[in-house]
């Protein structure tokens, strides 16, 4: 019983981490039908940002050192920056292209991005510890211990969530950028200003993907210039199996891939366990098999005939 | 003169969807486009939204340029579209979808003003204030458009078939609705309208377009007959030999 | 002015892009051939085997519309397939020890052993296509990136199959560039053929409006699993080619890398046309060797290592952003000569 436990708030906490994830993806799908390649690569720099560039194996903390508010403040901010001048840079020219074609472009800049960590920071792994008091145990009841972080994450995924809603339910911005998810060019006949929306969906995914950042270097204690790209892909997943184009959908596929995840690592025998991460796409694929739009159906799923 | 579109060219990639048309439309009036399938007639309307761009010739709003501009900036001078196909935005609900209505305007208080009395002009959007858009009946979508359209005060409202996809009395009641907005709040209204009867009953002044070029331009009274709009409209001469045969 | 009024003619021009293309590629093997030099003809092989999993990139992407991240991973398969074959025969067993008796212990020549290994990948593509061809366009070129990152994750753990990540040394060096050239011509012709046949036509038609190309009869997923296993197909022996190449094999080398530079190479080049297929190759070759040099140094002047990733990343962004159809603008080479009245400019823009 207590080992069952210890696997729901696991799986909880995996998949508030992948809902958070796919969220990030799913903001920028719906307003803008990009999938986006480089979050996970926001990701990555938003945990780069907080050492010292160089490329010494034991990091040295810059902003990492920093009281916990500013360094959680800051790093938000770095990413939130480079998601915006992103959208400025890159992704605002090829706007009128079709989703295949930003597609490579995301793919393009988070290669590029990933690289230049390479560059700056070399190649090797690092070692970085912040919140070192969060990797700890809390002991529940008698006999169930939890990891403190896996609490925070499932605490921080619904504060986010619920302000995330409110925001886009009960604020002006909020509800022009559901209305622009849904039909862009009826929006912007109504004089929804485009470019505001489109940015602050760059600005929502990208205080997603800082927050974000902060807690997988947290957990992982370790920065790889390539760490974004395996997360990025099960956030894809996540998506195309909760509904691409819908919100809620994110947030179910997110959960889904997470306990999935965890289920697997908890029953699978032992030479198999290397493999989850194929199991878990295999599952998928069958679920993709049955349903091909994904559980939570939206327009943006639906062809227009 | 209100709106003037002046000799426009309009592309789409190298084929020309319109060629050199014209439409003027004053203050106060209703004016209305017909023509038959891919006349151009949409068009003509995105054109002046500024979702398309002239490859030639300009448009004109209470004398200022207003080809080129985004669509935004369109709608924030003045104009306002009901586009094709009534685009309710169905996740959101009746309310929510008015709202996005006032997303240019920053008087508050006039706002607050506007939107019970567009509520009283439709009681049915009153009704059914918080459900979602997408489960509303087609009439029902129709005055929700259009109620979201008057929401941003604009001096011309333009509207694409309003008679799509609805019951003749339902599209009877959209009619009385538009002229009834003309007359008390003196909204000036270019419709493009794929029935010419209709229009003739509606308008104070007619256009008819065919192919992509404007064929017939006249006042509503003189052309209540029909004759020659319907040859405007098929391209032929009635009692002619042509009479009777499809027009290309 | 040369018509094209006798029927050998016509026949050179219909197949021009082809003819073209090879010749050019010949005149380049030929001449570095002649030079004698080593490392240029590292360069060029390298390059030819490049040109052969682009060109299969463009047998799919092209046709379909479906950007696809996962057929390195067929490069992947094709490569240690081909390893299991042709590898080390006194040392096989210390490299992938779980290996089973029947490929420990015999060896093939390569061009059977590439072969296989082009079959092997192919079949992978069938089993994996069944499941990705039926998701939408963006699902599915979701489900390839998945595909390829399954396979290398795989691929690496299977470390008593593959030496995990270790390298596998000692598979002959049988890859010369009159080697990578035929293999590149064979693949150039089968993409230039699939893609004017009339199941690359029906492929082309669902790029352009799947609703209307499903009216019409076709049978979108059908044609899209032909076209991926295709290309799997040759991306599977541009593996072997590969390996026979560098001599050794590593997981590392087929992972994101690869994938960035092939699919950069066909973008560039422009991802609707077999001529910038080979057009991407070159000129993205030839600026990440040039790259790679100022990388290790020339005098005492030297940019930071990964310049040349960054580089092709940002020539990348600027061509996507600029001009997405790549520096063909998606045209095929064309007949300069005066075309028979019947077919005006029919070369020039491939539908």
């Amino acid at each position: 019983m207590d080992y069952i436990i210890q696997t729901v708030i696991s799986a909880l906490s995996v998949g508030s981490f992948y809902a958070l994830g796919a969220l990030g993806i799913g903001l920028l799908f719906s307003v803008l039908r990009l999938i986006n390649f480089a979050h996970g690569d926001f990701i990555t720099i938003g945990g780069f940002a907080l050492i010292v560039p160089s490329s010494a194996v034991v990091a040295t903390v810059a902003i990492g050192g920093l009281h916990p508010a500013i360094m959680i403040v800051a790093i938000v901010a770095i990413v939130v920056a480079l998601a915006v001048i992103s959208y400025f840079i890159v992704f605002q020219h090829s706007q009128t292209s079709s989703p295949a074609t930003m597609m490579i472009v995301s793919f393009a800049l988070g290669y590029t991005l990933q690289n230049l960590v390479v560059m700056i920071y070399g190649g090797r792994p690092k070692a970085v510890n912040i919140f070192p008091s969060l990797t700890g145990q809390v002991q529940l009841s008698d006999g169930v211990s939890v990891q403190i972080l896996q609490l925070v994450i499932i605490a921080v995924t619904w504060v986010l969530l619920i302000a995330l809603v409110l925001f886009l339910k009960r604020t002006r911005v909020g509800v022009q950028m559901r209305a622009a998810a849904e039909d862009f060019r009826m929006a912007r006949m109504l004089g929804v200003n485009g470019k505001n929306v489109i940015a602050l969906a760059f600005v929502l995914s990208g205080g997603l993907a800082g927050i974000m950042s902060i807690l997988f270097v947290t957990q992982t204690g370790v920065l790889n210039f390539r760490m974004g790209v395996p997360i990025m892909l099960f956030f894809f997943i996540a998506t195309v199996i909760g509904g691409m184009g819908s919100l809620v959908g994110a947030v179910v596929g997110g959960y889904s891939v997470g306990i999935v995840s965890v289920v697997l690592s908890a029953i699978l025998p032992e030479e198999l366990r290397g493999f989850r991460d194929a199991c878990v796409f295999i599952l998928v694929i069958v679920i993709l098999l049955v349903r091909p739009q994904g559980i939570v159906l939206t327009k943006a799923a639906k062809e227009r005939v | 003169m209100l709106l003037e579109v002046k000799d426009i060219t309009v592309h789409y990639s190298r084929l020309p969807a319109l060629r050199e048309v014209s439409v003027t439309v004053n203050e106060g009036e209703i004016v209305c486009i017909v023509g038959p399938n891919g006349a151009g007639k949409s068009t003509t309307l995105l054109a002046i939204s500024g979702v398309l761009n002239p490859t030639h010739g300009e448009i004109l709003f209470d004398g200022d340029k207003i080809n080129g501009m985004s669509a935004e900036a369109v709608a924030r001078s003045g104009i306002s579209q009901v586009p094709e196909g009534r685009h309710v935005f169905t996740t959101l609900n009746v309310e929510e979808n008015l709202r996005i209505g006032t997303s240019i305007r920053k008087d508050r208080e006039n706002i607050e003003k506007d939107f019970k009395h567009i509520l009283e002009i439709f009681p049915v959007l009153a009704e059914r204030r918080k459900q979602a858009a997408g489960k509303l009946s087609g009439g029902e979508q129709q005055m929700l458009v259009i109620g979201r359209a008057l929401l941003t005060n604009p001096r011309i409202m333009t509207i694409d078939e309003p008679s799509l996809g609805l019951a003749p009395n339902l599209v009877d009641r959209v009619y009385e609705t538009l002229i009834d907005l003309r007359r008390s709040r003196g909204l000036t209204l270019l419709i493009v309208e794929q029935s010419s009867e209709r229009a003739l009953k509606a308008a104070d002044r007619l256009y008819v377009l065919r192919s992509g070029q404007m064929q017939l331009e006249g006042k509503a009274a003189d052309l209540r007959d029909g004759q020659k709009v319907r040859q405007a409209y098929f391209g032929f001469e009635e009692g002619s030999a042509d009479d009777g045969k499809v027009a290309f | 002015m040369i018509e094209a009024n006798t029927p050998l003619l016509r026949l050179v021009r219909s197949f021009w892009p082809l003819v073209m293309i090879s010749l050019f590629l010949l005149i380049i093997v030929a001449a570095v051939d002649l030079t004698g030099d080593i490392i240029l003809a590292q360069t060029l092989i390298e390059g030819l085997v490049r040109i052969v999993i682009v060109a299969a990139l463009y047998m799919f992407i092209g046709n379909s519309g479906i950007i696809s991240f996962g057929h390195i991973g067929f490069v992947l398969v094709g490569a240690y397939a081909t390893a299991w074959q042709t590898c080390c025969p006194y040392t096989r067993e210390m490299f992938m020890p779980g290996l089973p008796e029947y490929l420990l212990n015999t060896s093939h020549h390569f061009i059977p052993a590439i072969l296989l290994g082009g079959l092997l990948a192919a079949l992978v593509a069938l089993i994996a296509g069944f499941a990705i061809m039926r998701m939408s366009g963006i699902a599915a070129s979701i489900g390839t990136f998945a595909f390829m990152m399954v396979l290398y994750s795989a691929y690496l753990r299977w470390s008593t199959w593959t030496s995990g990540a270790s390298s596998v040394i000692g598979l002959p060096t049988t890859t010369t560039p009159w080697v990578g050239y035929v293999y590149a011509v064979i693949t150039l012709a089968a993409a230039y053929f699939y893609s004017r046949s009339k199941w690359g036509l029906a492929l082309r038609s669902s790029r352009d409006d799947e609703v209307a190309a499903k009216a019409a009869g076709v049978n979108v997923f059908g044609q899209r699993l032909l076209a991926f296993v295709i290309s799997a197909f040759f991306c599977g022996m541009a593996g072997g080619l590969f390996g026979h190449f560098l001599g050794m094999l590593t997981v590392d080398s087929f992972y994101l890398g690869m994938t960035f530079i092939t699919l950069s190479m066909l973008v560039v080049g422009g991802m609707q046309s077999l001529t910038g297929a080979v057009v991407g190759v070159v000129m993205l070759s030839v600026v990440i060797d040039v790259l790679r040099r100022l990388e290790t140094g020339v005098g005492s002047f030297s940019i930071p290592s990964s310049s040349a990733e960054v580089g092709v990343g940002l020539i990348l962004l600027i061509i996507l952003i600029f001009r997405r159809t790549g520096l063909t603008g998606n045209a095929e080479i064309y007949w300069p000569f005066k075309a028979d009245i019947s077919s005006s400019g029919a070369m020039k823009r491939q539908s």
